[in-house]
């Protein structure tokens, strides 16, 4: 398990800064004592845990502008926290920074019909953009699992991704425009309401960029139209072999469909268990494929996707008969998390992401891990773009046991990596995958992205120590490899 | 299929050595956007060829030398398409240009722009090193987006040696829909085509008539041409149309005309809304032809044509400024590379 370094003490005692802080905002919005602060020790990765130096929760640009200027002239760290539902210790608060908290930043500025755009804060819930939209008959695409809870802003910094990634892309993929402002306090806007605004895209470099770079205050998204159909089929299959085979032969064959998930064994079963679905418990693996657009376009897709299925040795096929049925197919999926959390004391999920037609040699190597780790491992994943989600079971009552789950975590991330993959796909490096970064980039990428990071943020006080990992570090990391 | 990657990075650690700048060009198709760069030419043009294609995983990876038509013509033979539409330029246009001159064809819109096909590519900075951001697979945010980044950057940050794309399944079907109206009225339409589900890939305006182009499955395109307003286009024309819409064709800019480009809110009625304007994407991208010495409306660029001493790009405020600046020295920290191409400032 990685930890921080430990800051060098700040030559302000945490009086002085909360004295400094509350001339800024209100005294209301200024917290530093233990009781309070607790909320905001970790986010969504729960081992990774730190309680903030002092937490503020600011409500307009102003103050945002105002709390970063007096950190950069103090050297004061800062760690930017949306809701906090991130999976990679990414807002894990510093031990002597301050927590900005960007909740209170929750308004929809702007919803344009006839443009398809929001204009919204970043504190604004992805979900509830949504249910701005719908009464225009629009949404937002990108639908995260934590899509109840999480912020825009937040996806903004993790480029969050969701279900229907391989058809409506990732967060960059629906964003025109953000407004950061940077360490120093400055103020900035990108992109703009068209598309292609003229120069380098920092739009797209400040998505992902993990809080790293500046705090983002304002966004504008694209929104899409609902489809006039939606239809849900899941597909049973006796091994995950076959299953990955057809993912691959579907895509292959032309059909795009919105979303396209798959489940292994020990995962139907967990859901099945959880929220009775009517999942096929017997199955190897599922396939659950979500096709939209006209009602002739789907019509067609339909034939297509149940033939291919069928060609490629599916065991059973059911397509939904109304949207309440599709409800409870995409149901069994959605709960997987919790449902393989009903298993066991604790789960670790991992997020790398491989080509499609790797799937099965990754699952069949992964099995082959967890025999030897023995620690038992469910497979949710987004197949349409080789994103897994393996969900690790182990005790962390059981000493030992939370650093065997992150040895055959590592272990099944340098595989993805191996394979032409990605140690991240959507959930971020944060601090969780900082050990892995030197094993997907040479120390001449990692140098650049510091280069990066410094250039935005030069005495490196904007979420310190996570997602890019220092040269030296690297270099340890390699000379411990070559041993 | 020649890989010139060490005589690349050879070239511009020479030119660190001896500060002296290089132009990057691949065809030279793209000399008349941007602004004019002074340097020894750092040619990649020979570095050519598909690494890898794999239909099933919709991704391509090619050289930053290998043109768009090359691109065009290997995916074909899978049924496959480029998704942004990139302009080909004689056929000469390449990968590595299309990408750091960000050219989008009238797709945009409803299937992304060149930074939403892209999901890695190799880069020499001006330290000499080349490395590989992103990758292959259709998700990953592992590291800063620096793939994704080039995008419109014009070759200022470093050389692009590869690129991976995303790829999707070509059309079965296309039509083209044509409405005569006035330009009042194309804006007035044009935004249902944004906020309805349909199976639209183009939607433009020129010299009043409204053009509305569905692509999609046979099905999906009969279904919806029924819903647009105007008479089906003869196939030939609307092809053709399309084609001179996407090569910047419609236009014959001259040393003393400045076409100007404006990228907006696509339901904005005032800039650029004029009956001699074009319009594309939709309203989103318009287009005007000016005598030199004529501004267009502020926030638009000046495209083509006229001098390219001026700022090309329009103002930049400070802070931008400061911070494209800074990412700049981050890449090529002895400004080798393509000085004065996107501002005069860097």
């Amino acid at each position: 398990m990685v930890s921080l370094v430990a800051p060098s003490p700040s030559a302000h005692s945490r009086k002085e800064l909360v004295a400094d802080l509350i001339a800024m905002v209100k005294p209301e919005q200024v917290l530093w004592d233990d009781e309070n602060q607790r909320p905001f020790e970790c986010d969504g990765l729960a081992v990774y845990r730190q309680m903030p130096w002092v937490t503020v929760i600011p409500d307009n640009i102003a103050q945002v502008q105002a709390i970063m200027a007096y950190c950069y002239g103090q050297q004061i760290p800062v760690v930017v926290r949306g809701a906090g539902t991130g999976l990679c210790a990414g807002a894990m608060p510093h031990a002597s920074g301050v927590l900005l908290v960007m909740t209170r930043f929750d308004k929809v500025l702007e919803l344009d019909g006839d443009l398809a755009q929001a204009r919204v804060q970043p504190g604004v819930r992805n979900l509830a953009l949504s249910e701005a939209a719908a009464p225009l008959g629009l949404y937002y695409a990108p639908d995260p699992s934590s899509q109840i809870a999480c912020t825009i802003g937040g996806n903004v910094a993790e480029n969050a991704g969701g279900v229907h990634c391989l058809k409506y892309g990732l967060t960059v993929n629906n964003l025109l425009a953000v407004t950061i402002v940077t360490m120093e306090g400055e103020l900035v806007t990108f992109g703009g309401a068209g598309f292609d605004t003229p120069g380098m895209d920092l739009v797209a470099l400040l998505s992902g960029s993990e809080g790293l770079l500046g705090v983002v205050v304002e966004a504008t998204v694209r929104l899409l139209p609902r489809a006039e159909k939606v239809q849900v089929l899941m597909a049973a299959f006796d091994s995950v072999q076959v299953a990955g085979d057809a993912v691959a032969e579907l895509i292959g064959s032309g059909v795009i469909p919105a979303g396209l998930e798959m489940m292994d064994q020990l995962a139907i079963t967990a859901a099945e268990d959880f929220v009775k679905v009517g999942y096929p418990t017997d199955a190897k693996a599922l396939l659950i494929c979500e096709l939209d657009g006209t009602s002739a376009e789907v019509a067609q897709q339909l034939q297509a996707v149940k033939s291919c299925f069928t060609d490629c040795g599916a065991t059973s096929i059911r397509v939904a008969k109304d949207a309440d049925e599709a409800a409870r197919l995409w149901l069994g999926r959605k709960s997987a998390f919790p449902a393989v959390g009903r298993m066991s004391p604790d789960y670790y999920c991992m997020d790398g992401t491989i080509p499609r037609s790797q799937v099965g040699h990754v699952l069949t190597r992964i099995a082959e891990l967890s025999v030897h780790y023995d620690l038992p491992v469910a497979n949710v994943f987004h197949a349409g773009d080789g994103n897994l989600h393996p969900l690790i079971l182990f005790n962390d009552a059981q000493p030992g046991d939370l650093e065997k789950a992150e040895a055959l975590g590592g272990d099944i991330l340098t595989l993805c990596v191996d394979v032409g993959g990605t140690i991240t796909g959507e959930h971020g490096v944060g601090l969780e995958k900082l050990p892995l970064m030197p094993y997907q980039f040479s120390d001449q990428e990692v140098a650049q992205f510091r280069g990066i990071k410094l250039a935005f943020d030069p005495h490196e006080q904007l979420n310190p120590g996570k997602a890019i990992p220092t040269l030296k570090y690297c270099q340890e990391y390699r000379s411990i490899q070559h041993d | 299929m020649t890989d010139i990657t060490a005589q690349l990075q050879e070239q511009v650690l020479i030119a660190r050595t001896t500060e002296q700048p290089l132009n990057i060009v691949g065809a030279n198709t793209k000399s008349g956007l941007g602004r004019i760069s002074k340097g020894q030419t750092l040619s990649v043009r020979e570095h050519q060829g598909v690494i890898s294609y794999s239909p099933s995983e919709l991704v391509i990876r090619v050289r930053a030398g290998t043109t768009i038509s090359c691109i065009n013509h290997v995916l074909a033979e899978q049924n496959q398409r480029l998704i942004f539409e990139p302009p080909v330029f004689n056929e000469q246009a390449t990968m590595g240009g299309t990408l750091a001159a960000n050219q989008s064809g009238p797709c945009r819109p409803w299937f992304g722009g060149v930074r939403d096909s892209v999901l890695g590519l190799g880069l020499i900075n001006g330290l000499g090193e080349h490395m590989q951001f992103g990758g292959q697979v259709m998700k990953n945010v592992a590291g800063f987006d620096v793939s994704r980044s080039q995008v419109g950057a014009m070759g200022t940050l470093g050389v692009i040696t590869d690129v991976s794309l995303k790829v999707l399944p070509a059309f079965e079907s296309e039509v083209t829909m044509a409405l005569n109206c006035p330009v009042h009225e194309a804006l007035h339409l044009m935004p249902r085509y944004f906020r309805e589900h349909l199976p639209v890939t183009g939607v433009s305006f020129w010299q009043g008539q409204l053009l509305v182009r569905l692509q999609g499955s046979q099905a999906g395109v009969d279904s919806a041409m029924k819903l647009i307003p105007g008479e089906p286009m003869e196939p030939l024309l609307a092809a053709q149309w399309w084609h001179k819409l996407r090569e910047c064709q419609v236009f014959e800019s001259s040393q003393s005309q400045v076409l100007w480009r404006h990228n907006l809110g696509a339901t904005d009625q005032q800039d650029m809304c004029h009956d001699d304007c074009l319009l594309n994407w939709g309203g989103a991208q318009r287009w005007q032809l000016l005598p030199e010495g004529e501004e267009a409306t502020n926030g638009a660029i000046r495209y083509l044509g006229g001098s390219r001493e001026a700022e090309v790009n329009g103002p930049v405020n400070s802070v931008a400024r400061k911070l494209q600046g800074k990412l700049k020295m981050a890449f090529d920290p002895q400004s080798i590379f393509n000085p004065g191409r996107l501002y005069s400032w860097m």
